[in-house]
């Protein structure tokens, strides 16, 4: 029983690794853009719950108000379109996003 | 020096002395606290400057690394950093601190210092601060001071009690100095008065003539036992005692009949109750001081035409009179020298003085039960 959960949960992080992959990397391509975002967020937001609450709102509706890149960013290339993800996979997509690139984990 | 020189000395000094002190305490106490609190405001701005330098190195490390972040990590204090939700995210502490809505406190021997961050690198929105606390060393110096002067305060407050005394010890030694010069004086007259009354042939004399003669005698034998009072008051500190087994039951006689002429003047009834061989090791002219100032202040202050009880038995020996009594106040000041209650009748208000100091050197005790207007009753217990 206890491996059954277990290969459920390892193959669910696979599965969820493989969406992000298509749903989010497809786009913004590599890790670098990702690390920045992420410095940015925490740099505003700090805790884990602020950073994947405004990171899901921001996505929800993104506003130039919402964004944390600078202005002049903003101006010239305008904020991203809505996402089409539901809520379920959008905080799923987020959990992923701050396991692999929050900087708390990283610091030694 | 009196004992009661002794005990306003004593007073004096406790009340000089407790004031200075109070006096000394609280300057030092408020020099202690100020310290203390300057102290700790150097201790605060040397944490908030670690703090800043946290801030510094922070933002370095925020900005210039991707991968990993190397915490800045100090020489001279510790730190760690807290999310805006209050969770550790690094520390290099060796306590968990568990409030951070105080900027500046003491823990252990540790201070330390918490200050918010805005922005939030590495998502730090607290940062704690820790140094070794710097001891306030003050303490020993303080102590060394207050003991110097407080020494100086008792030597200077020692003289100035002597000082201020000075007058009334004057006065004192001046009245004992006359009192000792009249004693001198008095000695051969009254010798003289009472040798030639004892001589004078009683078949001789009418009966009116006999009566004076009896007064006379009377009033001799009262300044006679003055006189003894007096004597032994100036030379007691001179004599040593000559202890020997008296025969005590043989002396309260002796002197019962000593006192009966005074008795019979004031038509006193002496009730007399002796038990017979009863003996005690001390000074003969000691008991008999005792003994004549009991006796001679129950015939002084007891009224006229009333008993006076003489009891002794194996341990006890007790007068009672039925004169004027004396309140509780009276009776807790009377050992005091020169104490008078009744200034109607003579006397320098040396008895008690003297029974006093006799019978604490045979450990006698005394017990003295008096009732205003019923009497009063000593009781002596060895």
């Amino acid at each position: 029983m206890v491996k059954i959960i277990l290969l459920a949960l390892i193959s669910l992080t696979f599965l969820n690794a493989s969406s992000f992959e298509e749903n989010c990397l497809s786009c913004h391509g590599n890790d670098f853009k990702f690390n920045m975002m992420m410095k940015k967020y925490t740099q505003k937001y700090s805790s884990e719950k602020r950073i994947k609450e405004a990171i899901f709102d921001y996505l929800k509706e993104p506003t130039s108000e919402k964004s944390v890149l600078p202005y002049e960013y903003i101006n010239r290339f305008g904020t991203k379109e809505k996402t089409t993800l539901d809520d379920k996979t959008l905080r799923e997509m987020i959990d992923v996003y701050y396991d692999r690139f929050n900087l708390r984990s990283k610091i030694y | 020096m009196y004992k009661s020189e002794k005990q306003t000395i004593f007073y004096v000094l406790g009340l000089y002395l407790s004031s200075t002190l109070l006096l000394i305490a609280t300057l030092f106490a408020t020099y202690y606290f100020y310290k203390q609190d300057e102290l700790m405001h150097a201790e605060r701005e040397i944490l908030k400057e670690y703090s800043s330098a946290l801030e510094e190195k922070l933002l370095f490390v925020h900005e210039n690394s991707d991968e990993r972040y190397e915490y800045p990590r100090f020489e001279n204090f510790k730190s760690a950093i807290y999310d805006i939700d209050k969770k550790l995210i690094f520390s290099t502490l060796d306590t968990k601190i568990d409030n951070l809505d105080k900027d500046f406190f003491f823990k252990g021997s540790n201070s330390y210092y918490i200050s918010s961050l805005k922005p939030h690198y590495l998502g730090a929105a607290y940062s704690v601060v820790e140094k070794k606390r710097k001891p306030i060393d003050i303490l020993n110096d303080l102590i060394i001071t207050a003991l110097i002067i407080i020494t100086i305060t008792i030597i200077t407050s020692f003289f100035l009690v002597k000082l201020v005394l000075k007058p009334l010890r004057d006065n004192l030694r001046l009245l004992d100095n006359f009192i000792k010069e009249t004693t001198h004086e008095l000695n051969t007259p009254i010798t003289t008065i009472l040798a030639n009354i004892e001589t004078l042939d009683s078949k001789s004399c009418d009966e009116k003539s006999m009566r004076k003669l009896q007064r006379i005698k009377t009033a001799s034998t009262t300044i006679s036992n003055l006189y003894q009072d007096l004597v032994y008051l100036l030379l007691n500190h001179q004599i040593s005692s000559q202890n020997e087994e008296l025969n005590i039951s043989e002396i309260l006689n002796q002197r019962v009949h000593y006192f009966s002429q005074a008795a019979n003047v004031k038509k006193l009834n002496l009730h007399v109750d002796i038990k017979e061989g009863v003996c005690f090791n001390a000074d003969r002219q000691k008991i008999e001081r005792l003994i004549d100032n009991i006796l001679s202040n129950a015939i002084k202050y007891t009224n006229k035409s009333t008993t006076i009880k003489v009891v002794l038995t194996q341990h006890t020996f007790s007068v009672s009179d039925e004169g004027k009594g004396m309140s509780q106040d009276e009776i807790r000041t009377i050992f005091q020298r020169y104490r008078r209650f009744d200034k109607t009748q003579g006397g320098f208000g040396i008895g008690y003085s003297i029974i006093k100091s006799i019978i604490d050197e045979y450990c006698i005790k005394i017990n003295i039960e008096s009732e205003l207007d019923k009497g009063t009753k000593v009781t002596l217990t060895w």
